[in-house]
């Protein structure tokens, strides 16, 4: 049947996390964050409402919509993803809201005890949906795949550290060496997880996208290599701190690997740039270049970050989740949900009356606009962490949800069809979150 | 001189566009072979990547395509992605470095 490859719930976590974003960037606001700001209890809900609520949520549906596409492979239990979407999205308001108990909100503590627990579910359900489609022997040689597989392995990295530093925080018998565990918890979550799944998928989708030849030369199979190296350094760290000892070498010995890791990544974007057959960029990868820019910063920053920790590495950790992580998945979210509404409103139609292309359901120029802001105050944001200004960091915060405002409105006008004619506007649209296929009957105007 | 019928059928072929790209299959390179046997049109297609959600929806266009050409009865559409499809297979020009 066609469309069957298509996760009926994909917009449902798109959604959650656009909301999650929103949500972020205006307690952050409100909450009058700033640089050296971090430790304090607001900031931690902040902090965890943009990367789990919104990165995180974020990933985790494109890899359920993602992993058929790269492994050629249906995924078994697709009906996983809605109580994965809600365990996530629940668990990301309990550890919030925990944090906020801190502060003396006494009542939150249940959550942030559970919170640990629901997260675990939700990313175990995710787990149980795409490993069987990625442990295929048929698709292990490919770096794409085994890259998203070291993802997976991060997401457990970043579990287990996270729920380890809870349950400290929290007054359990069980404690860690906080000092220990926050370095290795943002590597595996950055690192790990979030930038090594966005590289196993980034191969494929900017391949597709600028229309270049899929082939790996060898920069791609160091870099599933060095992803593999990453990852037992930083599991090895993990067992060292846990059993007590002093793991800080082994985390600064990671820069090498890391630094190199990242530059052989973007040789290889460039490789396959160069080799594109597509002469006109969509916003898409137009913008996708300046995530890259901030990829390449906050790996330049890596090596300090580690060593005088600091203002280098709050600038670091900015310019990887917002500058790197968050433009390259608000560019790409414009273009995959204009793609899915595609197929549910028009795919049926093939070959029976013409059709709309795909750019023409999103406004390139809204789209661009909305990305400048954002990757401007993210530049901004970076900035103002490395010298110390509040104010230049609020300025950047409303920038940035401005930016993100701007791309969410667009987001509602593709799901809305609102660029197109009026006429070329099936009667009867499908519900804004959830891309089943509809039969012709809804399709045709 | 090539067949009236198979040159229609190429003409339909043309109506089928690859929504991401905005080109028509023929120029993507997306059909491998197209022969005619009879009334009945027997074509060999691909798609960018053998994961491609689209895929289904494309072979239905094609078969819908082709079965509007006059004096075509029965449609036969194989899916292969052996050999892979890659750019090199498009029509259209590559762009200046």
């Amino acid at each position: 049947m066609p469309g069957k490859s298509l996760s009926p719930w994909t917009l449902g976590w798109f959604g959650s996390a656009v909301i999650f974003l929103l949500l972020a960037l205006v307690l952050a606001f409100v909450c009058d964050l700033g640089p050296g700001d971090w430790a304090r209890p607001q900031a931690l809900a902040v902090v965890h409402l943009f990367t789990l609520g919104w990165l995180a949520q974020v990933m985790l549906g494109a890899l359920v919509q993602f992993v058929p596409v790269l492994t050629a492979y249906p995924l078994p239990r697709p009906a996983l993803a809605l109580p994965a979407l809600l365990a996530t999205g629940a668990g990301t308001l309990a550890l919030s809201a925990g944090f906020l108990g801190l502060d003396g909100h006494t009542g939150m503590q249940v959550l942030f005890r559970i919170a640990p627990l629901v997260l675990g579910c939700g990313f175990a359900l995710v787990a149980v949906m795409i490993l069987p489609s990625l442990a295929r022997k048929a698709n292990l040689h490919l770096i794409e795949v085994r890259m998203v597989l070291i993802a997976l392995a991060g997401l457990a990295g970043l579990w287990t550290t996270g729920g380890a530093m809870v349950l400290t925080l929290g007054g359990a018998s069980l404690t860690v060496d906080l000092a220990q565990m926050l370095p290795l918890h943002m590597l595996f979550g950055i690192g790990a997880f979030l930038s090594f799944a966005a590289f196993g998928v980034s191969y494929k989708l900017f391949a597709m996208f600028l229309l270049a030849p899929e082939t790996a030369g060898w920069q791609r199979r160091w870099v599933g290599g060095l992803a593999a190296v990453c990852a037992v350094l930083m599991l090895a760290a993990l067992a060292v701190a846990l059993s007590g000892a002093f793991a800080a070498p082994i985390r600064l010995a990671l820069s090498l690997p890391a630094l190199a890791l990242c530059g052989l990544y973007l040789d290889d974007i460039r490789r396959l740039w160069r080799n594109r057959r597509r002469p006109a960029l969509e916003p898409n990868m137009a913008w996708s270049r300046v995530a890259l820019v901030f990829l390449g910063l906050s790996a330049a920053l890596l090596p300090l970050a580690q060593w005088q920790g600091g203002r280098m590495a709050e600038a670091a950790v900015f310019a990887a989740l917002v500058g790197w992580l968050s433009t390259l998945t608000l560019s790409q979210l414009i273009r995959i949900t204009s793609f899915l509404t595609w197929i549910q409103v028009f795919a049926p139609l093939i070959g029976r009356r013409k059709v709309p292309v795909v750019q023409q359901i999103s406004d390139r120029v809204t789209a661009s606009r909305a990305l400048a802001l954002w990757s401007a105050s993210t530049g901004l944001g970076v900035a103002s962490l490395l010298f110390g200004s509040h104010i230049a960091f609020r300025l950047a915060l409303a920038g940035l949800f401005l930016a993100a405002a701007a791309i969410a409105r667009e987001l509602v006008a593709i799901r809305k069809l609102w660029h197109l004619p009026v006429a070329d506007r099936p009667p009867c649209l499908p519900p804004i979150i959830r891309p089943s296929v509809h039969p012709l009957s809804v399709a045709e105007p | 001189m090539a067949d009236p019928q198979l040159q229609d059928l190429r003409q339909a072929l043309r109506a089928v566009v690859d929504p991401e790209t905005g080109h028509d299959l023929i120029a993507m390179g997306m059909i491998y072979d197209l022969r005619l046997d009879r009334d009945r049109a027997l074509v060999t297609m691909t798609t960018t990547t053998p994961g491609c959600p689209l895929a289904g929806f494309l072979r239905m266009g094609v078969e819908t395509a082709l079965r509007a050409v006059p004096g075509i009865r029965e449609v036969a559409v194989t899916l292969t992605w052996d050999p892979p499809w890659s750019p090199d297979r498009m029509e259209s020009p590559r762009p200046r470095p």
